[in-house]
């Protein structure tokens, strides 16, 4: 009897703390939206400010961008799938979309780097160059922290870290990487769309 | 050239973002009665990745174009 205690001892221990880590992400994940929330808002008021926008500002590449954000979003159908694979116990596939996942995450970046080229301007080139570099700079930031983090789990669940019942810390990840897609949603819109 | 590459970028822009759309859709339909906090967080994002694709589809078709935008 009480072998069998000790041997429930970790499924129940897993089923205690998987809300109390999910719900500790979330909350993560809301401190993170927090601080976007006040860069955007800073950008949109001293936007809406000034006489005229943008000022003898740099050109975006709308069709740099908008392929660029497809990728990003691509990126988040491809976490879905990696996801979902897991769920249903095929790790093969789980492993071919999660590396899609990296692969697009990568090409995403590399688009940005071309922007930030295209544009030709500086961070210190006004409040557009301060504000555009500073918004896409954070959400890059995230982007590459997200790509370290799923090649992490990769390698975890390569590693047998996670069962095909016990996998909260890819679901972290997913969560994480559709919370980066969601905020391109945004930054593309005030940046690119208005 | 440049407006060459412009037309290429616009033209997989359109087609990847529908696919795009269309498997967020699906995975949000599949996904809609599941339960558990996750999974509530999981149907906003892939609806706001649904709306983001359909963004991406209309700039690239130029028919939302921001002010200072090439």
């Amino acid at each position: 009897m009480a072998v069998a205690t000790i041997a429930q001892q970790p499924d129940q221990l897993y089923v205690e703390t998987r809300e109390l880590r999910i719900q500790g992400f979330l909350l993560f994940m809301v401190s993170d939206l927090v601080l976007f929330s006040s860069f955007i808002f800073a950008y949109l008021y001293l936007r809406n400010s000034g006489q005229g926008w943008p000022a003898g500002g740099p050109k975006l590449d709308i069709a740099l961008a908008a392929v660029n954000s497809i990728v990003l979003f691509g990126s988040g159908a491809t976490m879905h799938f990696a996801l979902e694979n897991w769920k249903h116990g095929n790790f093969s596939k789980f492993a071919n979309w999660i590396v899609m996942t990296i692969i697009l995450g990568a090409g995403f970046l590399t688009g940005q780097v071309l922007e930030y080229v295209h544009i030709g301007a500086k961070w210190s080139d006004g409040i557009f160059g301060a504000s555009f570099y500073t918004l896409t700079g954070m959400h890059g930031l995230h982007v590459f922290a997200g790509i370290i983090y799923l090649t992490v789990l990769l390698l975890q669940a390569l590693q047998g870290k996670y069962t095909f019942t016990k996998y909260t810390g890819l679901t972290l990840g997913t969560l994480y990487w559709h919370f980066v897609d969601v905020i391109w949603v945004v930054l593309f819109s005030i940046f690119y769309l208005l | 050239m440049e407006a060459n590459i412009a037309h290429v970028e616009r033209a997989l822009a359109i087609f990847f973002g529908i696919v795009v759309f269309f498997v967020a859709a699906i995975a949000l339909r599949n996904d809609w009665k599941s339960e558990g906090i996750e999974n509530q967080v999981f149907k906003l994002m892939l609806g706001l990745l649904a709306l983001g694709a359909i963004l991406g589809i209309l700039a690239a078709l130029g028919v939302l174009i921001g002010k200072g935008v090439a």
